[in-house]
């Protein structure tokens, strides 16, 4: 039996800096993770090359390949945004909300294969993304409501402001935590697995493991991606509805 | 125990650079080519609802004049059957007068043979009493009556001329 400690420590065959990279700008220091900047980087560079796949050859009588897909998961998209809103309201919103599914099922997809791990498993990179969400609510509500869209903390009695602003901070942290918890659990018990098995964390990187937890962690992966595009347009869309 | 650090900021900028790119790779062409694709739907179904109209048109068109052509050959034929039966009678008709005209002839043919034959008969029947009553008056005529007959002769043939 291994503690996690050390089955991060012996997987680690890529050399992960444990310290934080540090940025002096004037005064403040920003210090970043480098861990998941890369695995960002490395699930960006996957999803460009999915969309330069998918758009490269692309034919309106015979979709084949990766157009397919992309075509599959905008269809689908854009059918969730048009049930939730009006429709060209939703057409800003819809290449952000499949960018948010695309990018988080690719991210939480990297961290199956062996050794790599999710930008998804660190709540930096979640937070992140539901702070693009909670922009996203403001953005949308005062460009369809102006600053009357404010006016709905106070509804349905003035009481409920406290209410009302919590039910609003909640949302962003609620993203947060749910697909990090989901896609970092994953990460864990893989490492729990191997801390078990011992001696075949040197083989591949301990892929039994991770092949155990494949088919479990892929309906995770999804499920997750899912959720978040879902509860963005669901949030966005009670921010631009017109019965408040 | 949570540390947020300033890699937050860097995956919304991530983010952001990520959604711009996918908007010019693959968000603007796609969405064209959706667009294209139901557009190119639309009007084939427009140009197929247009052609079974046509379609519809051109068949009534064609039943219409099929039913006026079967109209007007049941017309022909109803005119050439009234014609023949027209015909039929005027032939009826005149063969009925030619063969009340040959009828006629024929009956006054046989009125002037029998004109004739009488005629003919009444000629014969006078010569032959002549010749007889000469056989009889041969014997017992005497010469006066003798003398009042060729007078008679004479006067007769005299007249005659």
């Amino acid at each position: 039996m291994l503690s996690i400690e050390e089955v991060e420590h012996e997987l680690n065959i890529w050399g992960w800096p444990h310290d934080t990279w540090d940025l002096v700008v004037g005064s403040t220091t920003l210090s970043f993770n480098p861990k998941t900047l890369i695995m960002t980087w490395i699930t960006m560079i996957l999803v460009a090359l999915f969309a330069i796949a998918a758009t490269r050859s692309m034919n309106m009588r015979k979709p084949k390949g990766a157009q397919n897909i992309l075509e599959m998961v905008w269809e689908f998209i854009r059918g969730l945004v048009n049930e939730n809103m009006d429709p060209k309201k939703g057409l800003v919103l819809l290449p952000i909300i499949i960018t948010y599914f695309i990018f988080i099922l690719f991210a939480n997809l990297i961290g199956l294969v062996p050794t790599l791990s999710s930008p998804t498993a660190d709540y930096n990179t979640t937070f992140g993304l539901a702070l693009c969400t909670f922009f996203l609510i403001y953005i949308f509500g005062i460009r369809y409501k102006g600053l009357g869209y404010f006016k709905h903390y106070l509804k349905p009695f003035v009481f409920f402001l406290p209410i009302t602003i919590i039910e609003d901070l909640t949302k962003p942290i609620t993203l947060t935590f749910r697909l990090y918890g989901n896609i970092y659990a994953g990460e864990i018990l893989i490492a729990v697995l191997l801390g078990m098995l011992g001696g075949w964390l040197h083989v591949f990187g301990g892929f039994i493991a991770s092949v155990a937890w494949l088919s479990f962690s892929i309906f995770i992966g999804c499920i997750q991606a899912f959720i978040f595009a879902m509860l963005s347009i669901v949030y966005v869309s009670q921010a631009v509805s017109e019965e408040h | 125990m949570l540390e947020f650090n300033a890699t937050v900021l860097a995956q919304i900028v991530d983010f952001i650079i990520l959604l711009i790119f996918l908007r010019l790779v693959a968000y603007k062409p796609l969405a064209k080519l959706l667009a294209d694709r139901s557009e190119h739907i639309a009007s084939n179904i427009a140009a197929a609802e247009q052609e079974r109209q046509q379609a519809e048109q051109l068949k009534a068109g064609y039943e219409a004049e099929m039913r006026r052509s079967r109209e007007q050959a049941q017309e022909i034929i109803q005119k050439a059957t009234k014609a023949g039966e027209d015909q039929a009678l005027e032939i009826i008709e005149n063969s009925k007068k030619e063969a009340a005209k040959i009828k006629d002839a024929a009956l006054a043919e046989i009125e002037r043979e029998k004109q004739k034959a009488i005629a003919e008969l009444r000629d014969q029947v006078a010569s032959l009493s002549v010749l007889v009553a000469g056989k009889i008056i041969d014997k017992n005529m005497d010469d006066q009556i003798q003398r009042s007959l060729i007078d008679n002769f004479i006067k007769e043939a005299g007249e005659l001329q």
